[in-house]
């Protein structure tokens, strides 16, 4: 087993114990499942979509097996922030590890809001703020497509917030560089990158496409190499410490995402097949390290990218 | 938000062995201490039936038996990962998560169970209720009604008659048993002392629904629904409940006939 010492890292305003962090969206708040026992290997962990007012989500079917992976058409389902803070907070907090609430940019108004209401409890460590999700008009990823508004995005809820703060990118930016900067330049402490690409998936039977909003979002191993190669640019383009997360499902994944710049990753449909896998992460990065004959994970970072 | 029982856990666990029942379906033992002994009737588990990750997702099934560490599942071959269970053998090894969900007795919360049920079924959906029989006793099963689509479902309707002997039997086709549904070999009164307990496709149990709209908080149905995660994270398998959005995995698969809002919720 590792060491505390070797898999530490610390990224962003946030010790974590191990690089392996638990992506938005996919964790339960089941009390059972934020205990430490089933979180061995857990780094951190993101709390779902988190907006002003409750949110019922999208109609009609959700979720679509793909060759190797999944589409997800969610809609950020989720209570609200004040809902959050009464009936899930303490829930997270329980998993003894830093969080990051993971905050749908909204309008102004409604992300100040909201921020507002996070500022106000004492504790919670980090925002990740979610410019990148594909399942709503108009919030979300509209605000990751430009290096604009990415840049308002970040300004809005830098001056709002005090504590560590996540930008999570999408990979549908043609502009994904510009928009890290501009991220960059405005105060975020470190790039998730990334969410969710854009797909979709026709229902042949009915002649239809399954989703409602017809599009989705495209995760699990078969974006895994779409994901790396955002990372590495991103990594190119910036100074900030980078979270890779896309497809990751194996440490060699983890370690590939490290080599190629990022300092951490986020594994999200993974978990939906095994909870095991970031103890199994872990485990692969520790025995890799002593191989490569390598002191700490942070030592992988960007190695990849040397001549 | 939490779930009947505990958190699922994932397993490699080993095929025990297996039994086609013809055209496609079949029943498949899995040895797995912690779920046969945890498992109630009505919960499922996540069955991956491919290696490396591909198909990716794990296929929902409903645990049909158990029995001294080994738990069965029916199946019918539908697509690629039901597919790939007609193929596995004994000792071949399966990942499983389980067991999941509220089950047809921890659904009532303190509710005693009535004097009677009466047990209602579609092809596949017999696989919770037989499970259910098992555990009631058969002095509690008021009748048992089942119905599946014809022709190719012979072997599966043998199997049928041996599980539940006394069993009402019907098709869409008259090939098998009776023509019709199983709802036809309900009452058209449901007496004051029984409940139904049913699982089947979507329109049969709608159909259910409406066959009794003053008894609905009666009848409780295990439903079916598309899901990513079978551990309550994902919300892909959520469905319209009086009291919101519920997911089906966890919260559910059983509900009671009232709870769902059948009217918004199409596949
Ligand atoms: C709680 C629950 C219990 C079930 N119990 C049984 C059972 O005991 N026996 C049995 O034969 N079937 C059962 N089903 C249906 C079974 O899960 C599907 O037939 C199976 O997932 C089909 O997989 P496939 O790869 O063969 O088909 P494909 O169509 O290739 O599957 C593609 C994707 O769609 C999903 N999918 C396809 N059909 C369904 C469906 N009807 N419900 C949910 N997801 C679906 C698959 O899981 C997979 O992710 C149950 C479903 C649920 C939700
Ligand atoms: C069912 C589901 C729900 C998700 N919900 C969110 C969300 O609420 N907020 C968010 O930023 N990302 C969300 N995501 C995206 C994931 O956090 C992650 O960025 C993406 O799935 C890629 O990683 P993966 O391939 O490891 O899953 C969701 C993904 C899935 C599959
Ligand atoms: S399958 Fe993921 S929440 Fe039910």
């Amino acid at each position: 087993m590792s060491s505390r010492t070797e898999m530490h890292v610390s990224i962003g305003g946030l010790n974590l114990e191990s690089p392996v962090i638990i992506a938005s969206g996919v964790w339960p708040y089941e009390a059972e499942l934020w205990s430490p026992e089933r979180l061995e290997g857990v780094g951190a962990l993101c709390t779902k979509a988190v907006s002003l007012n409750g949110r019922a989500g999208n109609k009609g079917v959700r979720v679509w097996e793909t060759p190797c992976g999944m589409l997800n058409s969610i809609g950020l389902q989720n209570g609200g922030v004040r809902s959050f803070l009464d009936d899930y907070l303490p829930l997270v907090r329980g998993a003894y590890r830093p969080f990051l609430v993971n905050l749908v940019m909204e309008s102004e108004r409604e992300v100040r809001e909201s921020i507002a209401a996070l500022a106000e409890i004492p504790g919670i460590p980090a925002i990740e703020l979610n410019i990148s999700c594909p399942n709503v008009d108009g919030d979300g990823m509209a605000w990751g497509i430009s290096a604009e508004s990415a840049a308002k995005a970040v300004r809005i809820a830098r001056s709002e917030w005090k504590g560590a703060l996540w930008v999570k990118l999408t990979p549908q930016s043609p502009d994904l560089a510009g928009v890290a900067k501009a991220a960059e330049a405005e105060g975020a402490d470190a790039l998730v990158c990334g969410n969710t690409w854009l797909g979709m998936a026709m229902d042949i039977k009915k002649k239809r496409p399954v989703f409602q909003r017809v599009v989705a979002g495209l995760s699990g191993p078969a974006v895994f190499p779409l994901a790396l190669r955002t990372v590495w640019q991103v990594c190119g383009a910036v100074k900030l410490p980078v979270i890779g997360c896309g497809g990751v499902a194996s440490w060699e994944d983890a370690t590939a995402m490290l080599l190629a710049g990022a300092s951490a990753v986020e594994v999200g449909s993974a978990l939906f097949t095994d909870f095991d896998l970031p103890r199994k992460i872990v485990a692969g990065l520790s025995t890799y390290l002593a191989e490569q004959k390598i002191d700490t994970v942070s030592g992988l970072t960007g190695l990849g990218r040397h001549e | 938000m939490t779930c009947g029982g505990s958190a699922p856990r994932d397993y490699e666990a080993k095929v025990a062995g297996g039994r086609a029942l013809g055209d496609g379906s079949g029943l498949l033992a899995v040895e797995c201490e912690d779920i046969a002994s945890a498992a109630e009737p009505g919960q499922f588990v996540m069955v991956r039936p491919g290696s490396c990750g591909d198909p990716f997702l794990g296929r929902p099934l409903a645990v049909a038996a158990t029995s001294g560490g080994i738990f069965k599942m029916l199946y019918r071959v539908v697509g690629r990962g039901t597919e790939l269970l007609v193929s596995k053998r004994q000792g071949d090894s399966l990942v499983v998560r389980g067991p999941i969900g509220r089950g047809f007795f921890s659904s009532r919360g303190d509710m005693p169970l009535p004097k009677k049920v009466l047990l209602a079924g579609g092809s596949v959906g017999a696989a919770p209720l037989l499970f259910a029989a098992r555990r009631l006793g058969m002095a509690k099963v008021a009748g048992v009604s089942m119905g599946v689509s014809g022709r190719g479902w012979e072997g599966f309707a043998e199997w049928l008659k041996e599980s539940f002997p006394g069993v009402a039997l019907f098709s869409d086709d008259g090939s098998v048993g009776t023509k019709g549904t199983a709802l036809d070999g309900l009452p058209c009164q449901l007496p004051a002392d029984t409940e139904i307990w049913a699982c089947g496709p979507q329109g049969m149990l709608r159909a259910l629904a409406a066959k009794y709209p003053e008894d609905r908080a009666r009848i409780r149905v295990a439903l079916e629904s598309r899901m990513a995660c079978g551990m309550g994270g994902c919300l892909g398998c959520v469905i319209p409940t009086a009291r919101g959005n519920r997911r089906v995995c966890v919260d559910g698969p059983v509900f009671t006939a009232e709870e769902v809002l059948w009217n918004e919720f199409a596949d």
